[in-house]
C-alpha cells in the first residue's frame, strides 16, 4: 500500500513539474535615440559664403529620431549660429539655417511639418508618433560685405536635443 | 540595381554607426546610502563612432543647473558601449530636479564640416 502511494505521489510529483510554465518576459519603455545619418559638409560657392545646399555643392546633414512610444519626447534641433572652428575672421557672418522633415516612417508624421515651432536658431517638433524621423537641416553663412571667407577649415555643430516631456 | 544596393547598405551601415541613447525616460529617485542625499540610476549607450565623451548635466524646469555628485560628470564610453551611472542630488534638491541630460562631447579632430550635437534629456516627475 505504501509502495503504491509513494509511486502514485511520485508520478504525480513529476508531472506538475512537466506542466511548470515558463514565461518569456518582455518590457517596452520608452526611449529616444538620435541617429546622425549624414553628417553635413558646407559648399563654398561664391568667395563670402558657406552653405550646405547641395545646389551649392554642400551636403545637408540628415539627424534620425528613434522614439518608441508616442507623446513622450520633444525634438529640439538647432542650427548653428557660430563656428566651432575657423581661420581668424576679422568680419561679422550672418547666418541662416532652416530645419524639415525629410523622410518618415509613419504616415501620421505628415503633420510634423506644419505644428513644428521655430524660433531663434530652434525648431521644434512633438514627437507625437512613434517611429521614425528623419530631419534635414540647412546652413548658410554669409561673411563680411563682399569680403572672400580666409582660406582654411571651417566647422560648426547641429545640435539635436530630445527631450522627455 | 547596383548603385540601388550600395545606398541600401549605406544608410544602414551609416545607421547602425551613430546614435545616441540615454534611459530611463522618467528616472525616481530614491534614498542612498549617503545621509541626506537620494540617488538614480541611468543607463547610456552610444552607438556614435565619431563621439568619445558624454557630459552630464542635472537641471530644474527652468533649465537652471543643479548640484549633483557623479563618478564622471564627463563620460568616457567607446562606440558601441554601455555605462550605468548614479547621480546623487541633496534631498533639499531633488524636488527641484526636473532634466537629467547627456550630450555628446566631439573632439575637434572627430568634426568633419558641420557635426552633430546631440543631447538626450530623461524628466523626473
Amino acid at each position: 500500500m505504501l509502495k503504491t502511494i509513494t509511486f502514485t505521489s511520485a508520478i504525480l510529483l513529476a508531472s506538475s513539474v512537466m506542466a511548470a510554465e515558463f514565461p518569456i518576459v518582455g518590457q517596452v519603455s520608452s526611449k529616444c535615440s538620435i541617429y546622425t545619418d549624414t553628417p553635413g559638409v558646407y559648399g563654398n560657392p561664391t568667395p563670402d559664403k558657406l552653405s550646405t545646399a547641395p545646389t551649392d555643392g554642400g551636403v545637408l546633414p540628415i539627424i534620425r529620431y528613434d522614439v518608441t512610444a508616442a507623446d513622450y519626447y520633444l525634438a529640439k534641433i538647432s542650427w548653428p549660429n557660430a563656428f566651432t572652428s575657423s581661420p581668424t575672421l576679422t568680419d561679422a557672418t550672418d547666418w541662416d539655417g532652416e530645419v524639415e522633415v525629410s523622410n518618415t516612417s509613419d504616415a501620421g508624421m505628415s503633420g510634423y511639418e506644419a505644428a513644428k515651432v521655430e524660433y531663434d536658431n530652434h525648431t521644434e517638433y512633438d514627437m507625437s508618433v512613434a517611429g521614425s524621423t528623419w530631419f534635414s537641416i540647412s546652413s548658410t553663412v554669409l561673411y563680411g560685405q563682399g569680403k572672400s571667407l580666409p582660406g582654411g577649415e571651417y566647422k560648426a555643430n547641429v545640435v539635436a536635443e530630445c527631450i522627455a516631456e | 540595381m547596383k548603385s540601388l544596393y550600395y545606398g541600401l547598405a549605406m544608410s544602414l551601415f551609416s545607421t547602425m554607426l551613430c546614435a545616441h541613447e540615454f534611459t530611463p525616460t522618467y528616472p525616481k529617485f530614491k534614498p542612498s546610502f549617503i545621509d541626506d542625499a537620494s540617488v538614480t540610476t541611468m543607463k547610456l549607450w552610444n552607438k556614435r563612432s565619431d563621439v568619445r565623451y558624454y557630459e552630464v548635466t542635472v537641471f530644474n524646469s527652468e533649465w537652471k543647473p543643479i548640484p549633483f555628485a557623479t563618478v564622471h560628470r564627463l563620460i568616457k564610453l567607446g562606440y558601441n558601449n554601455q555605462v550605468k551611472f548614479d547621480i546623487y542630488v541633496k534631498n533639499n534638491n531633488v524636488r527641484n530636479v526636473t532634466y537629467i541630460c547627456t550630450t555628446s562631447k566631439q573632439l575637434n579632430e572627430d568634426v568633419k564640416s558641420t557635426g552633430v550635437k546631440s543631447r538626450i534629456c530623461s524628466k523626473v516627475k
